[in-house]
């Protein structure tokens, strides 16, 4: 078999679950820490112990607004969503978070989660405590600055969508960038499952359901792009990377 | 040609079991008490959440019959009580009610189809008055291709009514006549003249319908070549757009109306494939394209023109050009068919009325179809629509390695090869013209919830005498 399609998983790598000296092949942070020379032993030598949490199912909270920030996680399978509700009961979807993401980040200068995170699909995730990963990073420069680029990525993808962006100019930006994504995980660029509702891809992109639809209907038609059931297929990558530039800022 | 040049004895024989139609894959047997108002619920709002969510296609079932024809196998009540339709109505409005919301309102209504038992039951005015609350309801497509389409007993419409029914947006009929042999009339209780089924098609053709089905059935009780092949130039005379011409399964210990049937009356397996040969030959030499399973169509038909293009697809109401829809059934025993998911409403009619009455949604069983049902489901639906099976486009899709994965049921093809119904071929799996005809029996090397094999076992040793 080739390469895996989201979310599919590489039997390879859901058979990973590393052990107590290797890191899963998922690990969002196993790069800064060997780069460093640090391997599993060292941590737990540290006393930074990661718990495998899951499988989460579909529907199913990791945290919700307002729980008492502990952890910080890893998502090592499936796609965990974060939101916040308005005083009027709206939700506002703030992004969605694929394996070797992190979740949580954005908990960091506080006491409290700011948002809630659901499972979408069949999610495992792994926590790191967040106030022993802070000792760690001091030790290690390399984390520190994953850390800070996880975080301000985190930082840069709500900002992208606050322009005044047309609606195929935001879904195409939403398929690159989730493309791009994906492919740096190991999963096929141009061919993966939108493990995320309509309602929940529009809201992200500020536009109506029905518009979410008749773009990718006009892309389809244009021959841009392939849709079937949750389907995608990216066919005409120049022509969606062109018309997201300007909102990915290239 | 004559029916040995076809077919064998012998091979008839071993091929003449029963096996599913291949409405749905899984068949309804698979279906679980487990799956109720909550999953069928939780199919819909996955359904609405996909990127470009489906198309839906609307089918209402109308359960009653004015008079017993011994054949049927379907779900249907015999009264002469027409007030009965105002209580079906009644609840089935409720059931508009309660699963209409379940589905996004931009999703669009392709497709609605009118089954029984006999719609015409109804009358025009109460099938104005459905069609007007599913409008309601739903969000019909202003697209020329979206159908409302009935099935209609010719002995119990005029032309006047069909005049209304095309007022009401009707553009599609299908009408039973299974055979015009008096005889056969007799024997399974439905008297038709040729001259009030042509006054109705004819009435369909004057009212703009944009096609015209009849049904046939072989196999019925006192048929015989000669009288069928007279039927077979009555009809291919008024040329309907499309033929079906069914099987008769004479299942009496199922069918209570069957038992009014005297087996001894039956064709022999090998008079009644001949009765189907001759319709084959008949309808293709009258220029009929031969569409798969019981269908032939006129070339110019939809249906014909969406087989050439890959766009024919095979449901509860057989084929269709409406591939990509979700397929909601309202009334009593009706199939739905959301996303990944199969349901069926309660098949009597207490049960159904009970669970409206209630406020439920009318759910008895069904299943969540698994990945390997999927897959499955999409391979038989490439047999029975263009008669060849996509092993790269399934490989790619399902991400299987096909060998491997179908090795069984590969097996199992191998004798059915051997009798010439397909060709296996590196890399393509293709329906000969003999296969054409025994599509089932090729299609259950497929199913995983069949263990016996496709013919009854015969020693390999006995063919080679």
């Amino acid at each position: 078999m080739s390469v895996p399609t989201f979310p599919h998983a590489d039997p390879r790598i859901i058979a990973d679950d590393g052990d107590a000296l290797r890191f899963c092949s998922t690990c969002a942070f196993s790069e800064a820490c060997l780069s460093r020379g640090m391997d599993k032993s060292a941590l737990s030598d540290l006393h930074v112990l990661v718990d495998h949490a899951g499988p989460l199912h579909a529907g199913e909270h990791i945290f919700r607004e307002g729980d008492r920030f502990e952890a910080i996680a890893a998502v090592r399978a499936g796609t965990v969503k974060t939101y916040v509700v308005d005083r009027d009961g709206n939700e506002h979807v703030l992004g969605f978070h694929l394996p070797g993401e992190v979740i949580g980040l954005n908990a960091i200068d506080g006491e409290q989660y700011p948002c809630n995170a659901v499972a979408l699909d069949t999610v495992m995730l792994c926590k790191f405590s967040f106030p022993k990963i802070s000792v760690l990073a001091a030790r290690l420069p390399g984390l520190q600055k994953q850390l800070f680029r996880l975080l301000s990525r985190d930082i840069g993808r709500a900002a992208l969508l606050a322009g005044d962006w047309t609606a195929d100019q935001r879904l195409a930006a939403f398929l690159v960038a989730l493309s791009r994504r994906l492919a740096e995980r190991g999963f096929s660029p141009s061919r993966f499952q939108l493990t995320m509702a309509r309602t929940d891809i529009a809201n992200y992109l500020r536009l109506a359901p029905e518009t979410v639809s008749r773009v990718l209907r006009r892309f389809q038609e244009d021959g841009v792009l392939k849709v079937e059931r949750r389907e995608v297929e990216l066919l005409g990558r120049e022509q969606l990377e062109a018309l997201a530039a300007p909102v990915l800022r290239q | 040609m004559a029916t040995s040049t076809l077919f064998s004895t012998d091979l008839l024989r071993r091929y003449d079991r029963p096996g599913p139609r291949y409405t749905s894959y899984p068949t309804a047997p698979q279906f679980s008490a487990d799956f109720g108002a909550d999953q069928l619920r939780e199919a819909a709002q996955a359904s609405n959440g996909d990127p470009i969510p489906r198309r839906l296609s609307l089918y209402v079932h109308v359960p009653f019959c004015l008079s017993p024809c011994f054949y049927c196998g379907c779900n249907r009540i015999i009264t002469r009580d027409l007030s009965r339709s105002d209580a079906y109505l009644a609840r089935l409005y409720r059931e508009i009610d309660l699963t209409a919301p379940l589905f996004d309102r931009d999703r669009e209504v392709i497709q609605l189809h009118f089954g029984g038992g006999t719609p015409n039951f109804l009358t025009p005015a109460q099938l104005r008055e459905v069609v007007e609350t599913l409008r309601k309801h739903f969000n019909f497509s202003d697209s020329p291709n979206r159908d409302i389409s009935i099935e209609l007993d010719p002995r119990f419409i005029s032309p006047e009514e069909i005049a209304e029914l095309a007022a009401i947006g009707f553009n599609r009929a299908s009408l039973g006549v299974q055979d015009f042999d008096p005889v056969v009339q007799q024997a399974v209780n439905r008297i038709q003249s040729v001259e009030q089924t042509v006054a109705v098609i004819e009435a369909c053709r004057a009212n703009g319908f944009h096609s015209v089905n009849v049904d046939l059935i072989y196999g019925l009780p006192k048929q015989n070549p000669e009288g069928f092949a007279r039927t077979l130039d009555t009809v291919i005379k008024v040329r309907p757009d499309r033929i079906a011409v069914y099987s008769y399964a004479h299942l009496p210990e199922m069918f209570k109306a069957q038992r009014q049937i005297e087996a001894e009356d039956l064709p022999t397996p090998e008079t009644k494939l001949g009765l189907l040969q001759l319709a084959i030959e008949k309808l293709t030499d009258a220029g009929y394209l031969y569409i798969g399973m019981d269908h032939f169509a006129l070339p110019d038909d939809e249906l014909a023109q969406a087989q050439a293009r890959g766009g024919l697809h095979r449901n509860f109401m057989g084929y269709t050009t409406h591939a990509d829809s979700d397929l909601i059934g309202l009334g009593v025993s009706a199939i739905s068919h959301i996303g990944d998911s199969f349901s069926q409403n309660p098949r009597d009619i207490i049960s159904w009325q009970g669970a409206l009455d209630a406020g439920h949604l009318p759910v008895f069983r069904g299943m969540r179809l698994s990945d390997d049902d999927q897959l499955r489901a999409d391979l038989i639906q490439h047999l029975m629509c263009q008669g060849e099976v996509p092993i790269a486009a399934l490989e790619r899709r399902y991400e299987i390695d096909f060998d491997s994965y179908f090795a069984d049921a590969l097996q199992r093809l191998e004798p059915l090869a051997e009798d010439g119904l397909v060709k296996l071929e590196p890399g393509r799996i293709t329906v000969t013209a003999q296969g054409r005809l025994l599509l089932r029996n090729i299609a259950m090397c497929f199913d995983r919830y069949l263990d016996q094999p496709a013919t009854v076992a015969t020693p390999r040793f006995s063919r080679a005498i």
